[in-house]
């Protein structure tokens, strides 16, 4: 599903911010991605979303490259920052008809869909109101539902798990996995160990922009922690 | 005092970032930035020093150059007015870096004054810029002796630095009623639209009274002074300027005292004031029903009129242009006889001179500019979107047209009748102003492109005082200029070669627009 190879970025200036990075992620695969501030997650995020050019090697999104056909791959792909500003100007409902209208979504299917998601994070009454008087956690839950209905191929998230209460969280990680269950596959960065533990089939950790370890998360872990593991990588421990 | 001076130097960074693209990586865009302010600066000071001029002949030799600087002030208040009371909602109460400030251990009116200090400095501008050339005119002119000594200019400077004080105090009360309005009102931005709309109908009566009481006053120019008493500040401030100190005191009372009571008043208030500006809760109420499809350029469309019509500082900055575009269509039509009998004097160039005026109502209009800039961090999600980055710049461009296009046409076919143009007069008209107007969306766009602001803490540095948009405004008006010297150059030749010309030339800058957005556009537009 996504093909990784080589990727590397360097920033105007010289800092490298990921040094050849191979990673492949398979349909039907929650891949975890963790390492510290700094170290290069949200750069390959980005890079995989196709929202920032890179410098060096491929990405490719069941069978359309990033950089060679950007809107092919976009298609599929579902993306969400880590903290998503989404236009204050528009009423919720606006928002969700927007990208509907970007991904070609029948109107059938996207009423039916919006219903779905925004019922079970309990938003369907806000729908009506502009997005800038949200809170944080509805704005959270307004992007994950915008996501939903793409049905991505590849949904992309960054820290996923910040602003949304414990209950959002909890269904959030369900739908992944009924997403996962259809033949897609989620890629995400945590810093929340335990659920990536719980949650991914595979985990990548990387450090300084160079991929440290990765594998089925239960080979990486083994009889310790995720957290043990991830300590010890960064020379904590 | 420490603390207000660095929350002072926030804000003008943010405004002069803004207007120079100073902080860009590129010291050829910084040094672009710099010299289109100094354009506009020198502009400015010849429009001014002109109007000035003008006036100061007229009044000079009846003694009467007090009247020079009561209207010149009103210039400047007005002028103030319209350009900061917009800026206000943003600036001071609706700035994005509200919650990092409100938690600095600084208290709430120390950061108001240090918001309405930056208001006034914009003020200072303006006053400065008027009422200065106007000394100087003065010194020059005068025939009483009056600009002679070193105390007029002290007293023209006391006067030109308490002036913007009132305009701050008044810009303030009006942004605080249009950021009250929008917090209040279920449809915020058509009640903002409105009291904008008052207000700009009220500031252009003004402003005609104001020209009509010009016209006649070689004639009376006493009695206009007599009938300006309900104006009796600007007049303390003329006879303060010649030489009354006691008056001069007493405008600066006027001007000192509202600004005083405005930054205390508020200031306590200022963290209740923009808490309450800022709340807005969700309604719970929605009921999903079944939902309409279109197109992703339709999408993206309504995108960008949500944007326009529901940002009343964007559609009164950007689309201004436009209102008067249809204002001059219809009253071209309504005083056609009066209109006549002004034009209708041997060898005057009616059919340049309405294409000019087409075209410098267009020249308003900078929709497209800022554009890029308002998407700021919601950038990422056209970014997501599947679909070539050109689709977005064409649509931002097109959206521009979608409303410059028919009213051009409106204008130019209503000024036609009205100046009663033979066919291809009227044809000449519409294909020289319709070129314009799609050269001036395209280079809008590229504009925006160029000189991208993302990062801005509110619309208003974006919209206002972005370099894109002063860019986008004032390059084709120089472009107009050229054209009126092509059309010149022309007429010294044959009759078609003045229409031919400016045409040639507005259909030139269109297709080198349209080739380097089609060919750098989206490399741009992926860079920033």
């Amino acid at each position: 599903m996504l093909y990784i190879e080589h990727y590397s970025k360097t920033y105007p200036g010289g800092k490298k911010a990921v040094d050849n990075l191979t990673l492949h992620v398979q349909p039907g695969e929650i891949y975890g991605f963790i390492g510290h501030n700094g170290a290069g997650k949200t750069t390959t995020l980005r890079a995989v979303a196709g929202v920032m050019d890179f410098t060096e090697g491929t990405i490719t999104i069941d069978g359309h490259d990033i950089k060679k056909d950007p809107v092919g791959a976009k298609r599929v792909t579902a993306f969400l920052p880590d903290n998503p500003d989404l236009y204050e100007f528009m009423k919720g409902i606006d928002y969700l008809n927007f990208i509907a209208d970007l991904y070609d979504i029948p109107a059938d299917q996207r009423t039916a869909d919006i219903g779905k998601y925004a019922d079970a994070f309990e938003l369907t009454g806000n729908l009506g109101s502009p997005i800038g008087s949200y809170s944080h956690g509805m704005r959270q839950k307004l992007a994950l539902i915008s996501a939903f209905i793409r049905r991505p191929r590849l949904l992309i998230l960054d820290e996923p798990f910040v602003g949304l209460d414990p209950a959002a969280a909890h269904l959030m990680k369900g739908y992944l996995a009924e997403l996962c269950q259809g033949g897609s596959a989620v890629f995400f960065s945590t810093h929340v160990l335990e659920v990536a533990e719980k949650l991914c089939h595979k985990i990548a950790i990387i450090k300084h922009g160079r991929l440290v370890r990765s594998g089925p998360t239960a080979e990486l872990v083994g009889d310790s922690s995720l957290e043990d593991v991830f300590l010890e990588l960064e020379g904590e421990k | 005092m420490k603390k207000f001076l660095a929350l002072l130097k926030v804000s003008i960074q943010s405004m002069l970032l803004s207007s120079t693209n100073s902080r860009g990586r590129s010291r050829k865009k910084a040094a672009t930035g710099l010299g289109a302010v100094v354009v506009i600066a020198g502009l400015g000071l010849y429009l001014s020093g002109f109007y000035s001029y003008m006036l100061m002949q007229a009044l000079a030799p009846s003694h009467m150059e007090i009247l020079v600087f009561i209207f010149m002030g009103m210039a400047a208040l007005v002028g103030g007015l319209l350009f900061t009371t917009f800026a206000v909602k943003g600036v001071v109460f609706g700035g994005k870096d509200n919650d990092l400030l409100l938690s600095m251990p600084v208290s709430s009116t120390l950061l108001m004054a240090s918001r309405v200090t930056a208001i006034y400095l914009e003020n200072l501008l303006f006053s400065a810029f008027v009422l200065l050339p106007a000394g100087v005119v003065c010194t020059m002119l005068t025939q009483s002796g009056v600009g002679h000594s070193l105390l007029f200019w002290v007293r023209l400077v006391i006067a030109a630095l308490t002036l913007p004080l009132l305009d701050t105090a008044l810009s303030v009360l009006l942004g605080a009623l249009v950021a009250f309005l929008s917090a209040r009102v279920s449809k915020g931005a058509l009640g903002q639209n409105i009291v904008t709309g008052l207000f700009l109908v009220v500031v252009f009566y003004f402003s005609f009274n104001l020209n009509r009481m010009i016209s006649g006053l070689a004639v009376n120019a006493a009695g206009i002074k007599d009938s300006l008493n309900w104006a009796a500040p600007l007049l303390w401030m003329g006879e303060g300027i010649l030489g009354d100190w006691g008056l001069l005191l007493a405008f600066a009372a006027c001007c000192v005292i509202p600004f005083a009571l405005v930054v205390f008043g508020l200031g306590r208030v200022y963290w209740q004031a923009v808490t309450a500006f800022a709340a807005r809760s969700a309604q719970s109420n929605y009921k999903l029903s079944a939902q309409s499809a279109s197109s992703q350029k339709k999408a993206l469309l309504r995108k960008e009129a949500q944007r326009f019509f529901g940002t009343p500082m964007y559609f009164w900055n950007a689309g201004l242009g436009l209102i008067m575009l249809l204002a001059a269509g219809a009253a071209s039509l309504v005083m056609r006889e009066k209109l006549l009998a002004f034009v209708g004097m041997e060898g005057f160039p009616l059919l340049p001179m309405a294409a000019a005026v087409i075209c410098f109502c267009l020249c308003t209009c900078p929709i497209a500019a800022p554009s890029v800039s308002l998407e700021g961090k919601y950038l990422w999600i056209l970014r997501e979107a599947p679909m070539p980055g050109s689709t977005l710049l064409w649509v931002k461009v097109g959206f521009q047209l979608l409303l410059t296009l028919p009213c051009t046409v409106i204008a130019g076919a209503c000024i036609s009748i009205a100046l009663g143009f033979h066919l291809w007069q009227g044809a000449a008209l519409l294909i020289s102003a319709l070129l314009f107007a799609v050269g001036h969306a395209m280079f809008g766009m590229l504009m925006g492109l160029a000189f991208p602001k993302l990062d801005a803490v509110n619309e208003t540095v974006v919209i206002k005082q972005s370099l894109a948009t002063t860019l986008a405004m004032f390059v084709p008006m120089a472009a107009l200029a050229a054209a009126g010297g092509l059309y010149w150059l022309g007429s010294q030749m044959t009759g078609w070669a003045a229409l031919a010309l400016p045409i040639l030339l507005f259909a030139l800058l269109t297709a080198v627009c349209a080739a380097i957005l089609s060919k750098r556009g989206p490399v741009m537009l992926q860079a920033l």
